[in-house]
């Protein structure tokens, strides 16, 4: 490299760090929405549920955002290479009811734990064969998702017809009996996942390849990233995830039926759009957004019910939400220095 | 004894956030004239046309058009009034036709009975414009997307001028253009100078500029240093006045290797062993340590796809590429034998535009930084700080994003991702490409001591002035071969190459 004094026909150096409160405010714009979003529902929530209600509301909000943080965590790290996944509400559907048939048919807490691996086991292979497939047919990564969304469907007919029933039930009991045990042990599951995202995404070339995946695949690729690789293993994190998810929500109640695990997919859409999560993913993807998303996504439907939005209400009143967020978020301004 | 300015710019200030891209600039541009707008990047030059245009508003100051105040709604309004400019970036719609791409918007035009629009005629006029360019070989009919880069260009400056075309701004398209290309532009901006229209004319190239204008306004930041006059632009020592009012110091003789030693080391870097592919057949090289291999050729002729195909980027029929006694077949094992790759579309294959400059910096480097999974911040931050203050890119740390830079900071980004991978095989194509002198000396003396330190570098490049300063041997292409070899000499010029290129 040359040195600093011989040939000096360039400009300085580094300038001085710029950090000022306008461009604070200009490049953490999402994030400050975002979070913004989060601390008015918790306001909101509070201002809401006072008294015993509190407590039971908040274990309410807990029991929610454990499914939507956890299947969240792993969605980012496909949204950020700019992907997504509709079938994941059916493939959870199908894995709630696969983890009750199989642990009912063996029995016992091993029943439920054979359960769980055969299913992280086939969302693992699903998360595969979702990212390949796209990548060698060149197709988008929606359109094999919605083939897996379909077959799923299918599936889960299928299964729940087999049955004969309407839902179908664990035999054996999973659940805490008291609340607040099952409560706490919930958050302790979001944390755990919640920093083995953060480790993943922050500190791993999973996360750093992935974002550069979505920001410019080409350049991604001539700086050695090889694509189907880090594509698959970014759906096999979700997949990961999504059975995680499916035993959390078999905990809950149990019991599952043919529409177990509907309109999830673009649940967790909405939740990483509400956390800051740039649709197109690319280097400001945060796993961050997994969580701020799925708590505010939470508290804004208790918050809407606790109000007295009638339910039939409530999905017009996220209708309008999501909206205004999409739109402030997709103007994009052309912010950037011209030559 | 003034002529009446056609636009005149009168205290414009525009500021980018706490940046200002231009303080207090008052200029005129006049009918008949091919005024010139040369000044490093970041001096502000795209910013008045851009802003002339209609393409972005101005913080302060007024602007008169024709002895009119001027404020274009959009670049369509600025379009319809008589103001065309062609973009540095490519600026067609894909997808589409040709003809449908040279009258987007203009459909009106072409309506029969005000409902249905006759696409026959639409053709015929598109066809009719590209015979009197001189560019027959375009079919209007034709999908946009058959054409390379350079067609679209010029495809785009066609869309532009028309009839009523008064003000027409060129902003670096040269760069994008071959010969044949800028033949033709400049034979238009001519033709609308003869026809007392006027003309500004953004280029880095300083050749080009002293050629073609008859005047020229020299910016630095965001400041107008100076106005010449084509007398004083043909006065002995104009070119190191220019220089030296661009960069507001002397800069030096010193631009390309000033040895004339040819010397390299007996191993072998990179072999290409018979390599087919495309439409190249037969391909072979060797590059040797210490040895800089230029290519040069116009575009087209294959240079490029060499330079891809070395890194892995090309799908060989037959052959086989070498490094290291590892055979190449993907990038990944380009980068891992030490090879480095600079491509020439540096917004869109070397770069994450929306990216930090360390993140940039780091991407090839994560492979060998990860210990058990685990890549250490710490690290990532040490390795992209040591560039940038290596190539002493203008930033203010390495979360700026690469968007944010100037062209040549941006190279200079994609310059340090393969020092900081210690590449010892570089494959740079076009890399002063859309860059200053300031930049372009810098790059040079970086090259001149790759060779020094035994790097191997195959430097493809449109500048023969570049080959000829900087490469031990020249393989001119065309046609997908090469169709001759020069070594590197005092004596060798422009002339010597240019026959075996057309």
């Amino acid at each position: 490299m040359p040195d600093n004094t011989k040939n000096g026909a360039i400009a300085s150096q580094r300038t001085d760090e710029r950090t000022s409160f306008f461009t604070f405010v200009k490049t953490h714009t999402m994030d400050l929405l975002a979070y913004a979003g989060l601390a008015v529902m918790l306001i909101l929530f509070l201002v809401f549920n006072s008294g015993p209600r509190l407590m039971y509301n908040f274990s309410a909000v807990v029991q929610a955002a454990a499914v939507y943080s956890i299947l969240a965590l792993g969605a980012v790290f496909i949204y950020s290479m700019g992907f997504m996944d509709v079938s994941l509400g059916q493939q959870i559907g199908v894995y709630v009811i696969l983890m009750i048939l199989i642990g009912n048919k063996i029995g016992g807490v091993p029943g439920v734990i054979v359960g769980f691996l055969l299913v992280l086991a086939l969302a693992l292979v699903c998360g595969a064969i979702n990212g390949a497939v796209s990548i060698f047919l060149g197709l988008p990564s929606i359109v094999t998702s919605l083939f897996l969304m379909f077959f799923f469907t299918g599936a889960q007919y299928l299964m729940m017809e087999s049955t004969g029933e309407n839902t179908i039930k664990l035999v054996q009991t999973i659940k805490p009996a008291d609340r607040n045990t099952y409560t706490l042990l919930l958050i302790g599951i979001i944390v755990l996942l919640a920093v083995i995202g953060t480790y993943f995404f922050n500190y791993t070339k999973l996360g750093k390849y992935t974002r550069a995946i979505g920001a410019n695949k080409v350049a991604a690729k001539q700086s050695g990233i090889s694509l189907v690789k880090w594509q698959v293993l970014g759906y096999m994190a979700l997949g990961f995830c999504a059975a995680v998810a499916s035993f959390v929500m078999l905990t809950r109640t149990g019991t599952a039926g043919k529409g177990t695990g509907s309109g999830y997919a673009m649940d967790i859409m909405i939740c990483l759009i509400l956390g800051g999560m740039p649709l197109k993913g690319g280097m400001k993807s945060k796993i961050s957004c997994a969580l701020v998303g799925a708590f505010t996504y939470t508290l804004l439907s208790n918050v809407l019910t606790t109000m007295g939005v009638p339910l039939n209400w409530v999905n017009f009143v996220k209708a309008c939400i999501f909206l205004v967020i999409v739109l402030l978020t997709c103007r994009k301004p052309n912010g950037v220095l011209p030559r | 004894m003034e002529k009446e300015p056609i636009i005149q710019v009168r205290h414009m200030v525009k500021n980018f956030g706490p940046t200002r891209a231009l303080r207090d600039v008052d200029v005129s541009f006049y009918r008949g004239e091919i005024r010139g707008l040369i000044g490093e990047n970041g001096s502000g030059k795209s910013t008045i046309t851009s802003i002339v245009a209609g393409m972005q508003k101005a913080t302060s100051g007024e602007m008169f058009y024709k002895g009119e105040p001027w404020n274009p709604a959009s670049m369509v309004d600025a379009q319809l009034h008589g103001i065309s400019m062609v973009l540095q970036e490519a600026n067609t719609i894909p997808n589409c036709t040709v003809a449908e791409n040279i009258f987007a918007g203009r459909f009106n035009e072409f309506a029969v009975a005000n409902s249905f629009l006759s696409m026959r005629k639409v053709n015929k006029a598109a066809q009719e414009i590209l015979d009197r360019f001189g560019l027959s070989h375009i079919k209007a009919t034709d999908s946009i997307n058959k054409y390379g880069f350079e067609d679209r260009k010029l495809i785009e400056i066609v869309r532009c001028v028309s009839d009523e075309t008064e003000v027409f701004v060129v902003d670096e398209t040269t760069t994008a253009l071959s010969l044949e290309g800028r033949q033709l532009l400049y034979k238009l901006i001519h033709k609308l100078k003869d026809n007392g229209k006027s003309v500004i004319f953004i280029s880095h190239d300083m050749d080009e500029i002293l050629e073609q204008c008859t005047d020229l306004t020299v910016l630095r930041d965001g400041e107008i240093i100076g106005h010449l006059n084509r007398e004083e632009m043909d006065a002995p020592g104009a070119e190191k006045k220019i220089r030296f009012m661009m960069v507001g110091r002397e800069i030096g003789d010193a631009y390309y290797r000033e040895d004339y030693d040819t010397s390299h080391r007996p191993e072998v870097a990179l072999k290409l062993d018979h390599v087919s592919f495309g439409p190249i057949k037969d391909f072979s090289l060797e590059l040797h340590k210490g040895e800089i291999i230029g290519f040069g050729g116009l575009s087209g002729c294959g240079m490029h796809e060499i330079g891809r195909a070395a890194f892995g980027l090309e799908k060989l029929n037959e052959g086989k590429v070498m490094c290291e006694g590892k055979e190449i077949r993907s990038c990944l094992d380009a980068i891992e034998s030490g090879i480095g790759y600079i491509s020439k579309n540096r917004d869109t294959e070397a770069l994450i535009l929306e990216g930090g400059i360390g993140e940039n910096i780091v991407l090839p480097s994560l492979n060998a930084l990860s210990h058990a999974t685990f890549i250490s911040p710490k690290a990532e931050k040490k390795l992209s700080d040591g560039e940038i203050d290596n190539f002493r890119i203008k930033c203010y740390g390495g979360k700026q994003w690469v968007n944010t830079l100037s062209g040549g900071n941006k190279q200079k980004v994609s310059f340090s991702k393969w020092t900081a991978k210690k590449s010892d095989v570089l494959i740079m194509d076009c890399p002063t490409r859309g860059v200053d002198i300031g930049v372009k000396q810098f790059m040079y003396h970086v090259i001149a001591e790759m060779k020094q330190q035994g790097k191997s570098i195959i430097l493809i490049s449109e500048e023969l002035g570049e080959l000829i300063g900087m490469a031990d041997k020249i393989l001119i292409m065309k046609d997908f071969e090469v169709t001759h070899e020069f070594m590197r000499s005092p004596s060798l010029s422009e002339t010597d190459i240019i026959e075996y290129m057309i």
